[in-house]
């Protein structure tokens, strides 16, 4: 068990591609740390950093109290999960649990000791003689698992372990992993191109794009303080709104002008360094959850109005997606090409029928009585909008 | 409906294979010139040709030649495999050099190494020249070496196949896979051993199996270097078959030469394939 | 360390093997070198490159090589070559098509018939189908060598073929009988141009194979006029031994174009024999 700490740590391949730039990451001794970001973000790569499979351009990693940068993988001592299992195709699961032990010339009783624990920690016992091939893809998830446990290492890094699994399999063995990563309490590193696992599973969450760290940080945090755009766009599900609103001052009080209303804010924000943004234009973020019907709950003051273009039904809630007289904000890599699964969503459509139109998405009850093309009013909260610099799309705190 | 379309394949099949290997086979028995009748002679053919030194002499060089080639075409093939598989920078030139001669004849090349292993050719020049005249030898002109100086020159010519065959055996091992390995803390040997070879083992049965036939068959550069001699010291069975059928003009005991060597590729080939097949899952 | 990487090791194994295949190119260079020796120098100093270099060689070769010069050979090693696997590419794809798409209980057996002609060694079938051939007046000329060719390489090609044709879909061919296509046009239009890939990898094995061919063209074509570059070649450094810098420039000619295709070709090449030999 040791802590990792990456240093200024960068890596730009032979054509010249960077794709890590100067990151600096603290994984304390015992914790679960989720890098996440979509695809291209340098996550897989500063995992294989780590485990020593690929080389640190400029920086440093250290290990427990050692600096692991030139040193092999095998004298890391950490252990891998790939994202493909990487199983000993022609071993059985005895033998591909016993392979590290045996590399490490353990003693025959001890790898035996060792492999039966770690099997029935799993679940693996009964399946000890099969091959890889003769297992089911979560069946031989854990035996990836259980190599990199068997080891008994410094520190686990896992690269996407769960992306190949169907979505139930995923979510239950998300709780496996969690549930057993506290119990061994192994410093894990742990790589996903999907926030809800990272959500999840991570004790901190570290948020990477196009190879340099957004923000890191609980998950809560990360969710009710995002950073930037960015990171407010890719943690929750569905994806947060982003308006282009107007500030103006009152007096003491700061408006908010959008979607044809004119909110105030609370006296907390007005006095806070949105004010320096009096007069003008900023990207307003509000979260589905944060619109919804209008009622006691929902508390006073601010509304929006727009029609309803569709809702979708989810049982347990509704989502509504309406059509405000309000700019929406895109980020840069949406105007590009397709990019990312997360980044693919509906705004794109009618956008381009009405230029000051923004589709929103509210959180509605299951039996809100609101409908695809009404007029409706939602709700706003206006102490929970968060705002972000058009330029430089960090948050305005 | 679509049978007719097949003709041609399944008429070449029968017309050049099947029934050309009936007839040879017939022919084996007979004592035929390949002009007049054939008269039916029974083994009388078989008999001479294990009472004839020669013959016998073939047989054996036969098998001692795809014996030797098999093992070093393959140990050298994957070794190269090896060592060209990633990282060295000019893997995709080099080995395409090592593959070159594959696709060259066999005869053509097999006359440089003539040269080479000539009396006053460039081995021998060389050794004088290092001073090791003690070394020098009539490589192809005296008959311990003739067969050995025929080995090394078929080993240098198809070990890029073998080569090339392993690559693909390799290439079939992810990366995940090897990865894996190293992270697992195996060692070089450890990882060869236990994870490399195992996977490589369809291909190891693929190539022993094809060099062995390749070996059997050895014709271009015997033909090329000794043609058979000194004294038949380099005579094989597929020399002897053309020799004594279109220079002696014995058909029926070529054919019965060939039946002889068809048999030996096919049996050898075939328990070959067999065990190494089955021994695939426990290697 | 990881797989792409580059360390001292990677660098040692790099340098090791570089030597090895100049050691491995040595007889090349000895050949370029000799051929372009005049007679007297073969006697003096053979190993080093001879300057100013005399190409004369080369033209006693192309003119007097094997009975009618190396010249004469090339082109029939052309003719015969380029006939054949054009022969054996439509024909047998031909086949192979008609076995791959006939789903029914007598295809395994067949595929295992080819398979086996293939395995099947030919020395023992040569001997038979010379004497026949010879009453039919094949031996000896183009004609008879490009039908044996055909018929001996016929088996491998349509193996070759079968495994690739099973692997396409069948959607274009269905969506040609429903325009009305008939079996040859559908063949003709849709399934061959699909075949590029294969097409291009059979073409190359087996002209290399046929091109390279000594035995065979041995038997059915020595002394005639229509001998093929080994043959001739044979013959040329039989008549002329020990005149080395003669055989050298003959044997020049007899791979340049082999060489100068390999250049061009080496993916193409390697993966044709390895793909064939996977079968």
């Amino acid at each position: 068990m040791a802590q990792v700490v990456l240093s200024s740590v960068s890596k730009t391949f032979h054509g010249g591609t960077r794709a890590v730039s100067d990151l600096d990451l603290e994984i304390a001794n015992g914790e679960l740390m989720v890098l996440v970001g979509p695809s291209g973000c340098g996550k897989t790569t500063t995992l294989r950093m780590t485990a020593g499979l690929e080389d640190v351009t400029e920086g440093e990693i250290r290990i427990g109290d050692r600096v692991v940068n030139s040193l092999d993988p095998r004298r890391r001592d950490v252990a891998m999960v790939f994202q493909n299992y990487a199983l000993y195709p022609h071993m059985s699961v005895y033998d591909n649990l016993a392979f590290p032990l045996r590399a490490r010339r353990l003693p025959k009783a001890e790898i035996r000791r060792r492999v039966e624990r770690t099997a029935e920690l799993l679940g693996l016992g009964a399946l000890l003689k099969r091959k890889p091939r003769a297992l089911s893809g979560g069946q031989r998830q854990r035996v990836a698992m259980g190599r990199a446990i068997v080891r008994e290492p410094q520190v686990f890094l896992m690269d996407e372990p769960l992306s190949n699994l169907d979505a139930e399999l995923r979510a239950q063995l998300r709780a496996e992993i969690a549930g057993l990563q506290r119990e061994l309490e192994v410093t894990t590193m742990y790589v996903t191109h999907d926030q809800l696992e990272a959500m999840t599973m991570g004790t901190r969450i570290a948020v990477l794009r196009e190879g340099v760290l957004q923000q890191e940080g609980p998950p809560q945090q990360l969710y009710d303080e995002p950073g930037n755009v960015f990171v407010a766009r890719f943690i929750g599900s569905p994806t947060m709104n982003l308006l282009r609103g107007h500030i103006d001052r009152d007096g003491d009080t700061l408006h908010c002008i959008l979607g044809g209303e004119r909110l105030p804010l609370a006296a907390s924000v007005s006095a806070g360094a949105l004010g320096g943004y009096a007069g003008a234009d900023v990207a307003v973020g509000i979260r589905p959850e944060h619109l919804g019907e209008r009622s006691a709950e929902h508390g006073d003051r601010a509304r929006l109005r727009g029609r309803v273009r569709f809702v979708e039904l989810l049982g347990a809630e509704r989502l509504v997606h309406l059509e405000l007289p309000a700019e929406p904000v895109v980020p840069p890599e949406a105007l590009a090409s397709a990019g990312d699964a997360e980044e693919a969503d509906v705004e794109r459509s009618p956008r381009a029928a009405q230029p000051t139109a923004a589709l929103v998405t509210a959180r509605f009850d299951a039996h809100a009585g609101v409908d695809a093309g009404e007029l409706a009013e939602v709700a706003l909260r206006t102490d929970r909008l968060h705002f972000f610099d058009l330029t430089t799309r960090r948050a305005i705190r | 409906m679509p049978w007719l379309l097949a003709l041609p394949g399944a008429a070449a099949l029968v017309l050049f294979h099947f029934l050309p290997i009936g007839f040879g086979g017939y022919y084996a028995f007979t004592s035929w010139n390949g002009l007049d009748d054939a008269t039916w002679i029974g083994l009388e053919n078989f008999r001479d040709i294990f009472g004839d030194p020669t013959a016998r002499g073939a047989l054996w060089h036969t098998l001692e030649l795809a014996g030797c080639f098999v093992v070093c075409v393959n140990a050298i093939g994957l070794a190269l495999a090896l060592g060209l598989n990633r990282a060295v920078r000019t893997r995709h030139l080099l080995r395409s050099v090592f593959f070159l001669p594959v696709a060259l004849s066999p005869l053509a090349i097999a006359f440089i190494w003539q040269w080479i292993f000539d009396y006053d050719g460039a081995l021998n020049r060389v050794l004088g020249d290092a001073g090791l005249e003690s070394w020098r030898r009539a490589w192809l002109g005296d008959p311990s070496t003739a067969l050995w100086t025929i080995l090394v020159v078929m080993v240098w010519h198809f070990s890029g196949l073998a080569m090339v065959l392993y690559l693909a055996g390799l290439q079939g091992i992810s990366d995940e896979v090897y990865e894996a390995t190293l992270v697992d803390g195996a060692s070089s040997w450890l990882r060869f051993r236990r994870v490399v070879l195992p996977l490589l083992a369809p291909a190891l049965t693929v190539s022993t199996t094809l060099t062995l036939i390749v070996g059997l068959r050895a014709f271009d550069q015997v033909m090329a270097l000794t043609k058979g001699g000194p004294v038949d010291a380099s005579e094989t069975l597929a020399t002897q078959i053309y020799k004594q059928t279109f220079y002696v003009g014995r058909f029926g005991y070529g054919a019965a030469l060939a039946l002889v060597l068809t048999a030996i590729i096919t049996v050898l080939a075939l328990t070959q394939l067999v065990v190494l097949r089955r021994n695939e899952d426990r290697l | 360390m990881g797989l792409s990487r580059y360390t001292r090791g990677t660098l040692a194994r790099e340098l090791v093997l570089i030597l090895v295949a100049i050691v491995y190119c040595l007889p090349f260079y000895l050949l370029v070198a000799i051929a372009l020796e005049t007679t007297a120098q073969t006697f003096k100093t053979p190993l080093s490159f001879p300057w100013p270099p005399h190409f004369g060689n080369f033209s006693e070769a192309w003119s007097t090589g094997g009975d009618a010069g190396l010249g004469q050979a090339l082109q029939a090693s052309l003719v015969i070559t380029l006939s054949s696997v054009a022969a054996l590419v439509v024909l047998g794809s031909l086949c192979a098509y008609a076995i791959a798409r006939r789903s029914g209980h007598l295809s395994p057996f067949v595929y295992m018939t080819f398979v086996l002609g293939i395995i099947l060694p030919f020395q023992l079938a040569i001997i038979p189908l010379y004497v026949a051939m010879r009453q039919v007046g094949l031996v000896g000329n183009y004609v008879g060598m490009i039908v044996l060719n055909v018929g001996l390489l016929m088996p491998l090609t349509v193996f070759l073929y079968t495994g690739f044709i099973r692997s396409l879909p069948r959607d274009y061919e269905e969506a040609a009988r429903v325009d009305g296509a008939g079996l040859l046009r559908t063949y003709a239009r849709v399934v061959f141009p699909l075949l590029r890939p294969i097409t291009g990898t059979v073409a190359v094995l087996l002209g290399v194979v046929v091109w390279n061919d000594f035995f065979i063209a041995l038997v059915f074509l020595s002394g005639s006029r229509y001998q093929t570059l080994p043959v001739a070649l044979y013959s040329f450094a039989s008549a002329y031994v020990t005149q080395w810098n003669l055989i050298f420039a003959g044997v020049v000619i007899s791979i340049a174009p082999i060489l100068a295709f390999y250049v061009f070709a080496q993916r193409q090449l390697i993966r044709g024999f390895s793909g064939a030999v996977k079968g």
